[in-house]
């Protein structure tokens, strides 16, 4: 359970180790390929708490998200046309919902677990 | 939650993290800023101003050179021409230079009581520094033991032996020239300068001589080679 938490703290210090920096030009890229891929986490979290994970469509979906955000930004910048707040909105919207339903199932259990410990 | 899961999981999580990493980073760097106060600021236009003087003077001096030139044109071509060379020459320190200036000795310092090892030359660096400091007192014409420093001279430390371009400084005291058109100034500043520090450190008694009216540095003896210039096309016509 406590993996995922420290994969992230590994990738955090990995990348302040390396002391990689990207173009300032591309940072926009890489926000929009962060956000995309927060998303898909999310997406998983929600999915396997209600029981519908799907380790295909989470892996999939986890770099077709980040792969279809970024050039939809591409092609903004191409085109002259901020798309990529698109992918902004859209990903911003499902965040918060997958983290409503994740909120939601986690305190019915919450609540469940209580009630049978009073029982 | 399966094993696999968790592993997905994780994977996921540590992309993500390094991305974050990544992306803190790069909005992190800090944009180059101007962080002079005024007085810095007044310094550095004073600096720029000095530049700017000098180069008008440059320009002015040029353009006496070209209308001489012109002037005297039919009359007699080589003098002028002859003239230009010399002054280049003297430039290049290709020449004689006799003038006022400092002799500096450079002697070993080891008291009594001294034991370990002894060096028998003087390191590049320190060598090179006291060189930058005589140009920066404003030295026109230098000779390390005998041998003139011009443009292109390297000195360099080649396997323990400090080198000025090919000939070896082995033996003490090492003897520099310096002609500078304020010999007394030179003096003064070179009195209060730390560089005799810089080589009581290492073992080095660095002395200066009283300003003197007739200082003789003899011309480089090497030749000079010139690798990476060539005529303009139209100086050739």
């Amino acid at each position: 359970m406590w993996l995922p938490l420290l994969g992230l703290l590994l990738g955090i210090l990995l990348g302040l180790l390396t002391d990689w920096r990207i173009p300032s030009e591309y940072s926009s890229y890489l926000s929009i390929a962060v956000l995309a891929a927060f998303d898909t986490l999310i997406g998983g979290i929600r999915a396997h708490l209600q029981n519908i994970y799907d380790e295909h469509v989470f892996v999939s979906g986890f770099f077709f998200n980040i792969i279809l955000a970024t050039s939809l930004a591409f092609l903004g910048v191409h085109l002259g046309v901020d798309l990529y707040l698109a992918a902004v909105f859209a990903f911003g919207v499902r965040l918060f919902q997958n983290i409503a339903v994740i909120r939601r199932i986690l305190l019915t259990k919450w609540l469940e677990n209580r009630q049978k410990n009073r029982l | 939650m399966t094993r696999k899961t968790i592993w997905h999981f994780t994977f996921v999580s540590l992309i993500i993290g390094f991305m974050l990493a990544v992306q803190f980073q790069t909005s992190q760097e800090p944009d180059v800023r101007d962080t002079r106060d005024i007085w810095e600021i007044r310094r550095d236009l004073q600096k720029e101003q000095e530049l700017h003087k000098q180069l008008l003077n440059e320009i002015r001096k040029y353009e006496e050179t070209l209308e001489k030139y012109e002037q005297q044109r039919s009359e007699n071509k080589g003098a002028i021409l002859r003239q230009t060379v010399e002054e280049l020459k003297k430039e290049a320190g290709l020449t004689e230079v006799v003038g006022e200036g400092v002799v500096l000795y450079i002697e070993q310092m080891y008291d009594e009581s001294y034991v370990g090892p002894v060096s028998d030359t003087i390191s590049a660096d320190l060598l090179r520094r006291l060189i930058n400091e005589l140009n920066m007192y404003g030295a026109e014409h230098i000779s390390i033991a005998d041998q003139r420093l011009v443009n292109t001279t390297v000195i360099r430390d080649i396997n323990g032996v400090t080198k000025v371009d090919s000939y070896p400084l082995r033996s003490f005291p090492i003897e520099i020239k310096v002609i500078t058109p304020d010999a007394e100034k030179m003096y003064n500043r070179l009195k209060a300068s730390t560089i005799a520090d810089d080589f009581a450190l290492e073992n080095l008694l660095l002395t200066v001589s009283e300003p003197q009216q007739r200082v003789v540095i003899s011309p480089y003896d090497g030749a000079v080679r010139v690798k990476q210039m060539e005529a303009v096309e139209e100086a050739r016509r």
